[in-house]
């Protein structure tokens, strides 16, 4: 979800996105600190309590300088809003993957334990940046039960039933292989492309992207439908009649 | 009576017992727990084997009411634990079946009293003593749930048809299934002319939802509250369907697991009745 305020010109002065487990702030310079202080304040105002603990890196668009500013809103957001850590973001994003990425190459046939270590880092590494081309999927069997929680930042699908009182949160599309009857959070934080589709779908809620919409009453019998975005709205729909991807004139990569 | 019961002991003793702990739990408190802990207790010892009930709800005692027995408390499960009196002291031997036993909560202490391995303790000493030795949960997930499932082999969980009752129950089976015991069910208070009706979940909604074993299903019976003010099992009602429905869950769990399941049904119309018998056979 990436959020800013609007000023005079086009361009926000500040603005939000969630990057990896991180919130990623960019300050335009070209503004005075108090002005950006207070416009950082109202966008973290709307993350209420996202803000608590959370990873916050600055980036004031230049690799120095602005250090003033810098501690500036270090200091405010730690004091007014409870942020974990404050970073400053210094070097172009895709650097450290790049550097991962080389580090595997050269690390590949040591020992097992620093494999894992190299996985790991690969795997924040692509946590600090959304990978464009690729799809992934978390695949899952069983049923969730009330009170269970899965969260992924790829695309979910769950062979089994969910049941009420459970919840599934994913960053792209929710397919569930039974009957939908917990609550299932799709498109996370900003992907207002994302569905959620289930062979049996009576869910309590549907969230898409940022928006929200409360379960319909279950019908009587069992439907494949799914839950869509339409004109800013949470439409559900007949799967097999509806034909969502019919327009698409190749098959493509369904990105999350 | 005391000479017998010592002689049974050193009798039970020597055949070197090792009894199963069975928690009875649901998560949503007023489910039929307590109830059911001790129609399930008195059907088992009506078959002839021993049986200790457990009150686990510290601070809210309500078995030895049920039981009829709240006015031979001297010890309880807290004095056990703690190691100030014997066992023989603090169960209570039912007044009205053989081979019944009660280990009352305290009343006075609260959940946090006592922990997992002092209940782990207790419970294997109870086990050289009896053949089953069935937990009543307290209603939620935290410490009384605790307490109560570390000791348990097995768990039955017990729902109502109701969504309330369900989700509550659903979560303890996940919370169950991660403490590797694999829970049987039991729906109780069921009303067969609303389920005909539609106006409340069947037993095959339920069993949908929650999909584990099913142990039994227990019809609505006004008897029950009767049976309770007069502090006796449910099970020694006589023409009591929800008593005979706990007879037969006794029989269940004690070796006679392909006891086929009765379904309650409403009473009106003998062939209607006889249809649906006719049907459940197939």
């Amino acid at each position: 979800m990436t959020i800013g305020i609007k000023s005079g010109s086009n361009k926000m002065p500040v603005r939000v996105k969630g990057v990896g487990d991180s919130l990623w702030v960019t300050l335009d310079t070209t503004h005075p600190v108090d002005y950006l202080k207070k416009q950082t304040g109202k966008l973290f105002e709307r993350l209420r309590d996202l803000t608590v603990n959370a990873r916050v890196v600055l980036d004031p668009g230049t690799p120095d300088g602005h250090d003033d500013l810098i501690s500036e809103i270090e200091n405010y957001l730690k004091n007014t809003f409870h942020v974990g850590l404050v970073t400053r973001h210094s070097k172009p994003v895709i650097l450290p993957q790049e550097e991962t990425s080389q580090n595997n190459k050269e690390e590949i046939n040591t020992s097992d334990v620093e494999e894992d270590i190299k996985e790991v880092t690969t795997e924040v590494a692509q946590k600090n940046e959304r990978d464009e081309d690729e799809s992934k999927i978390l695949f899952m069997s069983g049923r969730i039960r009330s009170g269970q929680k899965i969260t992924t930042k790829y695309h979910l699908t769950i062979m089994g039933d969910v049941n009420p009182g459970a919840e599934i949160i994913a960053g792209g599309d929710i397919l569930v292989m039974g009957s939908l009857r917990g609550t299932a959070v799709a498109g996370q934080p900003d992907n207002e492309k994302a569905i959620v589709l289930a062979l049996d779908f009576r869910p309590t809620q549907v969230q898409i992207g940022g928006f929200v919409a409360a379960g319909l009453p279950p019908l009587p019998e069992s439907k494949t439908e799914f839950a869509h975005v339409k004109n800013g709205k949470i439409v559900v729909e007949d799967y097999i009649k509806a034909k969502p991807f019919d327009g698409l004139h190749f098959p493509q990569i369904r990105k999350c | 009576m005391c000479k017998q019961a010592l002689i049974t002991a050193i009798y039970l003793r020597g055949k070197n017992l090792q009894g199963k702990v069975i928690v009875i739990t649901s998560g949503k408190g007023g489910v039929g727990k307590s109830t059911g802990t001790a129609a399930i207790g008195a059907a088992l010892a009506l078959e002839g084997k021993k049986v200790c009930v457990v009150d686990m709800d510290i601070g809210l005692r309500n078995l030895d009411v049920l039981l009829g027995l709240e006015n031979r408390i001297v010890y309880n499960i807290v004095d056990l634990a703690k190691g100030r009196c014997q066992i023989k002291q603090a169960t209570i031997k039912c007044r009205k079946i053989e081979n019944l036993y009660l280990l009352p909560a305290s009343q006075t202490d609260n959940k946090d009293s006592v922990n997992p391995e002092e209940i782990q303790i207790v419970c294997n000493k109870l086990k050289k003593e009896f053949e089953y030795i069935l937990l009543d949960c307290p209603a939620g997930i935290e410490q009384g749930f605790e307490n109560a499932v570390a000791p348990a082999d097995e768990a039955i969980v017990m729902c109502n048809p109701e969504v309330s009752s369900i989700r509550d129950a659903d979560r303890v089976i996940g919370l169950l299934y991660s403490k590797s015991i694999t829970p049987r069910l039991i729906v109780n208070r069921i009303v067969p002319e609303m389920v005909d009706r539609g106006e409340m979940l069947s037993h095959k909604d339920v069993v949908d939802i929650l999909s584990i074993d099913l142990l039994g299903l227990v019809p609505m019976d006004e008897q029950a509250v009767i049976a309770a003010n007069r502090g006796e099992p449910i099970v020694l009602q006589k023409d009591s369907k929800a008593g005979e429905a706990f007879r037969r869950i006794g029989m269940r769990l004690n070796g006679q697991p392909n006891l086929p399941i009765e379904i309650p049904t409403s009473q009106k119309g003998f062939w209607k009745k006889i249809g649906r018998r006719l049907g459940r056979s197939n």
